[in-house]
């Protein structure tokens, strides 16, 4: 689905390399989450995800990054906004309409979709992020959580294989965050659209996604399934990236030699963790 | 330092603090947790005169607010908004801060003097341009500024928004060090984890009205209280309540852990 | 101050005319007090204006906004009536300064035709959706699709850039800088902290908002992509002649 293979970029007047000989794969239908202190890069792997490097910023770039076969280098943003949509942290400069109905049109008026097709997939995408009711609200007058609902949905307007967000709760409060990964999580296994999101949330982020990628200074460190990158808890404290405290407690309760077992990822699961042990 | 008496707040016919009444003494380190739209912004900014009350009395360090200019109350408040780049206005480090403290302050020779002390405490390179930091940099600048005028009243509006664990932690550190030092800290925060580690004190607000204000380590398993505002107990402290019997005083990780090699210790 | 051009709403016979034909009757009633010299059709224009917005359900916006222009031109009316000298002494003052009739006139005439200028067209902006407005530019008028979204762009930041405004002078006054002093030329001289925030965050809003944009396909975007169509109806046809009348009448009014 995505393939990226020893991509490294220097953005033009930059210190030093913003990517270093980035190895990935995404496979169609992953949900993966990407996470590491500022300046990992994480912004910047985004954006040769989705076109916008090395088609807006430029800079030293090496390697290749494909995606669904297509070339990022080869594919303007616009060629590939069929396949990879993105949403960004800052829904205030994304927005474009005064109304939400509007802000679908936007998108696919821009591919120009087939008149009769575009009812179609405006209801669709307000279904599927399950704001129907609010289609011809006025976008000042909506909350952070459902302006970034209305954001999700003009990008699934225009169908794309893969959904790309950058820190998408980062100016959420903790429910409405919440109620976001819940809608990737439905998005991802009902709809098979593939996600890839960067958050700062590390607890939501391995309750909800099913990979987890660790970037510092440029590189990914860790990349794995949830489970088994959080075994490597150390690494990721030197990374600068915070462990659920469950995650700690089962990694801890493992130097003492009390449990052997999967590391929990929610509430839930620890205590099933912590009563097979004092059993 | 603060008190609150009987103070309602609305805009725009709406009422966002209805009755609100509590003390926080010198010293204290007070997290003020709701949910979204409960009226903690409203409150912090109450507190430094920003907004005045429309009824009741705020009574900060002394000086009623509805009757000194805001101005006057910064002299000794320092106020951490969520996002930096609304205070940083010179394009050097070693600027910002010496603006910060010329507007409160008039000893050049003071001025100067603990501008470079500062620069030095939270290892600031001076000539830097505040816009090529990283956001994480950015609001350690502003914090740096802030305490470079040495306020006895430190607020704080969710401090930590979009900053990595790293940058969270060496903020949280920084205020607590201040803290010891005696200035009073309020800070809206809703990381449940960070109002345990750091926080001695905790208010719980619901829309507009106080619901509770008492100790951490009570309210944090207080799950009912905390329901009414829509929040959850921090991980472990959830953890705990759901165990039960044996981890009622289980706070940290550390804490899980010893309190599991007992109850294992027993069952053998 | 904020969201005075958010857009209201409505399903009222103005909400539903062509975005053209209520920018054109907005211009219309702007010219007519322009071409008039008198004082009691500006005035009935104006009362005209806000019965419009009453029909459209923003009076309370329209009374607002009227407010605020009032006291903007009240201190520009005083500015100016003294200025004039011709003409007959209606009131004197010391240090030689007077007021005329001509003055007064003149004075009163510059501050209706003022707010003509922005009322109507500040109210209809309010009631156009911002992508009606871009798509009738790109259909009807020709105008390529860069700089019709450029102008709506433009108009829906400007709530955007004033919420910004009012965090920074929050930040600022937090830390001690005087804002809410008295004097008014000080409070001039503190514009200077204000700018260097407010332009970092304006830079990066918009480079946020190009990129997004760019990956929802702005640059593929053709004059035929528009998906509602604007045709222009009875009312407006009815609308539009209606103002063309007004105009004239300015014209020729006898009082």
């Amino acid at each position: 689905m995505i393939r990226i293979s020893g991509l490294s970029f220097k953005y033009d007047g930059g210190r030093e390399e913003a990517l270093k000989n980035i190895d990935m794969t995404v496979c169609r239908g992953d949900f993966l989450g990407v996470i590491g202190s500022s300046g990992a890069g994480k912004t910047t792997l985004l954006h040769a995800i989705n076109g916008i490097i090395p088609h807006h910023f430029h800079g030293d770039y090496y390697g290749s990054v494909e995606v669904n076969g297509s070339d990022t280098v080869d594919n303007k943003p616009e060629q590939l906004a069929g396949t990879v949509g993105s949403v960004r942290q800052d829904f205030e400069s994304q927005m474009v309409s005064s109304v939400v109905e509007d802000e679908i049109l936007f998108g696919l008026e821009n591919f120009s979709v087939p008149r009769d097709e575009i009812e179609k997939r405006m209801t669709d995408a307000l279904d599927k992020t399950g704001i129907r009711n609010l289609r011809e609200r006025n976008i000042a007058t909506l909350s952070g959580g459902q302006k970034q609902k209305v954001a999700i949905s003009a990008i699934i307007a225009l169908m794309p294989d893969v959904l790309v967000l950058d820190e998408p709760t980062g100016e959420l409060d903790p429910q409405s965050s919440r109620q976001i990964f819940q809608l990737l999580r439905e998005l991802n296994e009902k709809h098979g659209i593939t996600i890839v999101v960067v958050e700062q949330k590390i607890m939501l982020l391995c309750e909800f996604a099913r990979k987890l990628a660790v970037m510092e200074t440029g590189r990914v460190i860790l990349q794995g399934a949830v489970a088994d990158v959080l075994k490597k808890s150390r690494e990721m404290e030197s990374a600068g990236v915070n462990c659920p405290r469950v995650a700690t407690l089962a990694d801890r309760l493992r130097d003492e030699n009390l449990y052997m077992g999967r590391i929990p990822v929610n509430i839930p699961e620890a205590e099933k963790m912590v009563r097979s042990i004092t059993l | 330092m603060i008190r609150f008496d009987n103070v309602s707040y609305s805009t725009n016919g709406i009422k966002i603090i209805s009755d609100v009444s509590f003390e926080i003494k010198k010293g204290d380190f007070t997290a003020l947790i709701g949910a979204n739209g409960a009226g903690k912004s409203t409150l912090t900014r109450l507190c430094n005169g920003l907004l005045k009350p429309c009824r009741g009395a705020v009574n900060v360090g002394g000086f009623d607010t509805a009757l000194v200019r805001t101005s006057r109350i910064a002299k000794f408040t320092g106020f951490l908004f969520q996002n930096p780049d609304r205070q940083i206005c010179k394009n050097r480090v070693r600027d910002e801060i010496r603006f910060s403290l010329e507007c409160v302050m008039e000893d050049r020779a003071e001025i100067e003097m603990r501008c470079e002390r500062t620069l030095k405490e939270f290892s600031l390179d001076g000539e830097r341009d505040p816009f090529s930091m990283s956001r994480g940099e950015r609001q350690r600048l502003v914090l740096a500024s802030i305490l470079a005028t040495e306020p006895e009243l430190l607020l704080l509006d969710e401090p930590t928004t979009g900053l990595d664990y790293r940058e969270c932690m060496h903020i949280m550190e920084c205020i607590s060090v201040i803290n010891r030092k005696g200035a009073t800290v309020l800070m809206v925060s809703h990381d449940m984890e960070i109002v345990q580690d750091f926080a001695r004190e905790v208010m719980v607000l619901n829309d507009g009205s106080l619901l509770a204000h008492g100790r951490t380590k009570d309210i944090i398993r207080d799950e009912p209280l905390l329901a009414r505002a829509s929040l959850l107990p921090p991980q472990i402290t959830e953890l705990a309540l759901r165990l039960g019997a044996g981890y009622e005083n289980v706070v940290t990780v550390d804490d899980m852990v010893s309190a599991v090699k007992k109850k294992r210790g027993v069952a053998e | 101050m904020g969201g005075f051009l958010d857009y209201s709403p409505g399903d009222s016979f103005l909400h539903r005319l062509n975005p053209l034909t209520k920018i054109f009757l907005s211009l219309m009633l702007c010219v007519s007090c322009f071409v008039t010299d008198s004082s009691i059709f500006c005035f009935m224009i104006i009362l005209l204006n806000i019965s419009m917005a009453a029909v459209a359900g923003i009076s309370s916006r329209a009374l607002a906004m009227l407010r605020t222009l009032i006291k903007f031109c009240a201190f520009l009316f005083l500015i100016q009536i003294f200025f004039i000298r011709e003409g007959n002494i209606l009131l004197s003052l010391p240090f030689n300064i007077y007021v005329t009739d001509k003055g007064f006139m003149f004075s009163l005439m510059m501050v209706l035709r003022l707010i003509v200028a922005t009322l109507p067209l500040a109210l209809m902006l309010s009631i156009t959706k911002m992508n009606d407005l871009s798509n009738v530019l790109v259909g009807r008028m020709g105008i390529p699709y860069k700089y019709a979204f450029s102008l709506t762009t433009a108009i829906r930041f400007i709530p955007v850039f004033t919420a910004e405004m009012a965090g920074i002078i929050e930040a600022q006054t937090a830390r001690g800088v005087a804002f809410d002093t008295k004097n008014i030329f000080k409070k001039i001289g503190l514009i200077f902290p204000l700018c260097v925030p407010l332009l970092i965050t304006s830079v990066r809003k918009i480079e946020g908002a190009a990129i997004s944009a760019e990956l929802r396909g702005f640059n593929c975007r053709k004059r035929e992509s528009g998906y509602k169509s604007y045709p222009f109806r009875t009312a407006d046809i009815g609308v539009s002649i209606f103002a063309l009348t007004l105009a004239a009448a300015g014209a020729f009014v006898p009082f």
